[in-house]
């Protein structure tokens, strides 16, 4: 038998061949839109040259235009709120159901996955049915809190420029919901009973057992969530397109919507792949952030 | 199949001999489904031209200009478009769609004279002719004549001045019955320049001088309205459409939007409904409205010229049908034999005339976004009218020049 | 003492069905504003249930032919499905048994090629796959855009499966003389199932609603995917929520089902975890 087959039969060749065929997959298919995009936020790009390389390059004056704007400042506050407050209300409710539907009484694995209903929605229509929710003048959730009596006033969710940024965090808490959760339970499905047995023997209490055995043998599964919660909710297009489309004034715009609004409305290219390159920054940083510390899973 | 119809055809024929015999291939890109405008005409001509065969394909309305940029880019563009009329400036400008004048004034059907000045100054750009528009349309003022009665208002009488608007919205705003005086839109999109414009243009500004007194009078009667309840605070995220719902199910007194409504009004308002024209300054200030719909554009590069055009001119010899049949205004002088909604489409028949066209500019989308923001940050109370009307001109200025 | 366990087996499924119906009234949402006419989805105080209740389905189905719509979209589903699962499932496995800094480096690469959102990618793929001739295949053009997109996703989600199965058993497996691949094949992935199957269903769902690529890739209407089709709700000046929602019921509803007839056989290994 040959090195190269007996190394794909036994050795390392085997770990290696399985991730480049992936690897391979996405350098072909992801790698060159992401380059692309880079590119462009360097050049002067026309709506009717985005087919050719052949553009004049013009440093970082796309950068220093984006940079420079008056809406900058707020959509990138906006953008940190938004991703800070939807993944932590996703991660925190999500792990709170997954441990709810984890015990044991009729009907647990059936209702669970009713919660899937929130993942297979289309984005429209899930923007549709939350406009309408949120809407101020016939809107049932003020009709909620008013006959609760939170309220006396009708809330103006969506055109209060103050408000407007939450409606969209609540919107997409609750399309993020089902994922963490169906992934938790996952996880937690995966901890052998008798490790809490042995736990309970010992005397410890509840909430000692979650953070002694749960959460560290959960680490793998919180930091794939977290880290893809993130991303995720970096790419939350359809919410704002259907809800407030950034508004009013730039008081619910996040910067991937607002690089869309460049490049496809306004039709400034490189500016809109200026934005969408600033964001590549950010998950540069969530991506290291998350390797480093899959350094320490092996040792659970 | 109308005897015109044929008659069309045949023009189409004996004006260009050369392709009668050969089989022709159009590509043609719409907003439309099945059913609607360009597919049924399209049948009817294929119908009536068996050696022209039309590819339709149907565009989200607003994906269409990066649609056809992205076409154009790798080759793959169609022969005919359509394209809402503040983009006609876009395209012609880069030399990407066809200049009709040479064939418009050879031809027995299309007369550029009959085409309304709004929707003729929409595909003209730099001396050049680049469409022909399928239709138009524009806004009135829609108001409940019960609503009117019974706050004492004469319903024969609707508001003519901004003030008596101002005076009307007042009186039949009644918050405890969950009714604002007025409905219309501001969203952050291009629906809030197509609403806002108008008011501008009947100050004697427009796009490129928006910094004026009349266009701060105008920005600060929106205020009033939001500020003081009389319209939805939603208007600031709301279209068109979705706000005259609220005026359909008795929620609002009056509404500002455009002929599309009227079929579902016409099914839902449960009173009686009826339209004005676009209140004005003052008295004697001249009339402006908003002009929308699209146009038909043959693309710089298609291989069938002449087979494009003699389908454009089909279209344009249709145009009496496109009220009855499919719900826009005629864009040029036609007879509409028995109308549909006679009395609104009287009143948005007058308006027509005074429909003033965006633009044109190339750069339109970007001074769009400009009047976008002035509006939201002046509603929002993040600036001033007159403050965010001149960032706006800044904007603009840079723009245009 | 076993009553006290039935009273609180019958209190947690109380407590479940009211987060259950919490968690669905969006949902419940779109089902009733599907019945209600133009005037009652702005009606206030806001009806639960509609006046006079007009459910277009039918009508929508035969219109918009959306029986062509929901086979092509299942069509995309499982070709992505099937693709991410193949070329994906081993770069998790494998991300997961190795610790190197090439290995580091690969899991950042992955992580990295999702970043943007389908909306900004859409330009460059189009203008390469229009290049290369892919337009004419054009779903599967979409099915491979759609597999590149969420196929990191998938090896990060399978990874973390593959590191909670104890390495001794696959240890074992080598020493009794299995081949790598044979110790992958019959150790890990069966013991990984409960993983690899969630995240292969969450990823047949999210491409079931894909958008942005079928969108721009497909341009014949026979091969357009439902949520392309849900478009032509919206027109220009236009909006018909009624048909939006009556074709999404449509759409959601059978998924739905499926999932609760299903249940057991899909997702019951979740609460069984391999390991017990």
């Amino acid at each position: 038998m040959s090195a190269p087959t007996s190394s794909f039969r036994d050795g390392r060749g085997f770990d290696r061949i399985l991730v480049w065929i992936t690897l391979g997959f996405l350098i072909v298919f992801s790698a060159f839109p992401l380059v692309y995009n880079v590119i462009m936020s360097f050049q002067n790009v026309d709506l009717f040259t985005l087919a050719s390389f052949d553009r004049p390059f013009v440093g970082l004056d796309n950068y220093d235009e984006v940079l420079t704007r008056n809406a900058t400042q707020i959509i990138v506050r906006n953008t940190a709120v938004f991703v800070v407050l939807s993944v932590a209300a996703q991660l925190s409710i999500g792990f709170a159901l997954a441990l709810f539907f984890q015990q044991r009484f009729p009907g647990a694995t059936w209702l669970r996955g009713l919660f899937l209903a929130g993942w297979i929605m289309p984005g429209l229509v899930v923007g549709g049915v939350w406009s309408f929710i949120l809407a101020g003048d016939f809107g049932v959730l003020n009709w909620l809190l008013q006959t609760l009596g939170v309220t006396d006033d009708k809330i103006f969710w969506l055109s209060d420029p103050s408000k407007s940024l939450y409606s969209v965090i609540i919107a997409n808490v609750w399309v993020g919901v089902p994922f963490n959760m169906i992934l938790l339970s996952v996880g937690l499905a995966a901890i052998p009973d008798d490790i809490y047995e042995a736990a309970e023997l010992d005397g410890a209490g509840r909430v000692w057992r979650f953070l002694t055995i749960t959460l560290p043998l959960m680490r793998a599964q919180l930091g794939a969530v977290i880290s893809l919660g993130i991303i995720f909710t970096l790419q939350q297009f359809d919410l704002f397109a259907a809800l407030t489309q950034g508004g009013p004034s730039n008081g619910s715009n996040v910067m991937q919507y607002w690089s869309w609004e460049l490049s496809f409305q306004d039709y400034r290219i490189g500016q809109g792949s200026a934005v969408s390159v600033l964001m590549i920054l950010v998950v540069i940083g969530v991506a290291a952030i998350y390797v480093r510390s899959t350094r320490h899973e092996h040792a659970a | 199949m109308t005897i015109r119809t044929l008659l069309a055809g045949t023009a189409a024929i004996a004006a260009s001999p050369a392709f009668a015999q050969e089989q022709v291939e159009l590509d043609l890109w719409t907003i439309d489904d099945p059913g609607e405008y360009h597919y049924v005409m399209a049948e009817e001509y294929m119908a009536a031209n068996p050696e022209v065969t039309i590819n339709l394909r149907t565009v989200q309305f607003p994906d269409m200009v990066n649609d056809l940029a992205r076409a154009i880019a790798t080759g793959d563009s169609p022969d005919i478009t359509y394209i809402d009329n503040p983009e006609v400036a876009l395209f012609a400008s880069r030399g990407l769609l066809m200049d009709l004048s040479p064939y418009i004034e050879a031809s027995d059907i299309v007369n550029a004279e009959d085409i309304f000045p709004g929707p003729l100054a929409s595909v003209s750009y730099d001396g050049g002719i680049y469409g022909i528009p399928r239709g138009a349309n524009t806004i009135a003022l829609y108001y409940n004549a019960d609503m009117f009665e019974a706050a004492g208002l004469d319903p024969d009488a609707p508001p003519q001045t901004w003030d008596e608007l101002y005076e009307a919205a007042k009186v039949l705003t009644k918050p405890e019955d969950n009714v604002y005086g007025l409905a219309f839109s501001a969203n952050g999109n291009e629906e809030g320049t197509f609403q806002f414009l108008p008011w501008v243009q009947m100050t004697g500004g427009d796009y490129d001088n928006i910094a004026t007194p009349g266009a701060e009078r105008a920005l600060t009667l929106w205020k009033a309205f939001i500020d003081e309840r009389l319209a939805s605070p939603d208007t600031l995220i709301r279209g068109q459409w979705d706000s005259t719902g609220t005026f359909n199910a008795g929620n609002a007194a009056m509404s500002i939007s455009g002929p599309w409504e009227i079929p579902r009004m016409s099914e839902e308002a449960q009173f009686d409904w009826r339209v004005a024209l676009l209140p004005v300054p003052d008295t004697e200030a001249e009339r402006a409205s908003a002009l929308g719909e699209g146009d038909n554009v043959i693309l710089a590069n298609t291989d069938e010229p002449e087979a494009a055009f003699a389908f454009l001119e089909f279209l344009y010899d249709n145009m009496d049908r496109v009220w009855n049949e499919f719900g826009y205004l005629p864009a040029s002088e036609v007879e509409v034999v028995d109308p549909k909604f006679p009395e609104a489409y009287a009143v948005f028949e007058e308006s027509m005339q005074y429909a003033r066209n965006r633009g044109p500019s190339p750069d339109w989308p970007q001074i769009s976004k400009a009047v976008q923001t002035a509006i939201q940050s002046a509603l929002t109370g993040q600036a001033t009218p007159a403050d965010a009307l001149a960032e706006a001109q800044e904007t603009i200025s840079d723009v245009v020049n | 003492m076993l009553r006290d366990e039935r009273l609180s087996q019958y209190a947690l499924l109380t407590v479940a069905l009211a987060l259950v119906a919490t968690y669905l009234f969006p949902v419940y949402w779109m089902y009733v504003t599907a019945l209600k006419s133009g005037n009652e989805i702005v009606a206030w105080p806001p009806t639960f249930w509609p006046a006079d209740p007009d459910f277009a389905a039918a009508e929508v189905w035969e219109r918009l032919q959306m029986a062509t719509y929901m086979k092509n979209s299942v069509i995309i589903a499982v070709g992505v499905t099937l693709i991410v699962v193949t070329l994906g499932t081993g770069c998790g496995y494998a991300l997961a048994r190795v610790r190197s800094r090439w290995m580091d480096v690969v899991l950042f690469a992955i992580l990295m090629m999702q970043v943007l959102p389908s909306s900004l990618m859409i330009t460059p793929i189009f203008v390469a796959f229009s290049q290369i001739g892919l337009l004419d295949y054009p779903r599967t053009a979409v099915i491979l855009a759609q597999a590149a997109k969420v196929l990191p996703f998938y090896v990060v989600l399978t990874r973390a499966t593959f590191i909670q199965v104890p390495k001794e058993l696959e240890e074992a497996a080598l020493v009794d003389g299995n081949s790598r691949i044979g110790a992958f094949l019959s150790i890990n992935v069966p013991l990984a199932r409960n993983g690899i199957l969630v995240a292969a269903l969450l990823i047949f769902l999210q491409s079931l609603g894909e958008y942005v690529y079928s969108r721009s890739l497909i341009q014949a209407r026979a091969f357009q995917p439902a949520t392309v089709g849900l478009q032509s709700f919206m027109g220009p000046n236009t909006s018909d929520w009624q048909g939006v929602m009556t074709y999404a019921a449509i759409y959601v509803t059978p998924i739905i089902l499926f999932f609760v007839l299903l249940q057991r056989q899909i997702v019951s290994g979740l609460t069984s975890g391999a390991l017990k």
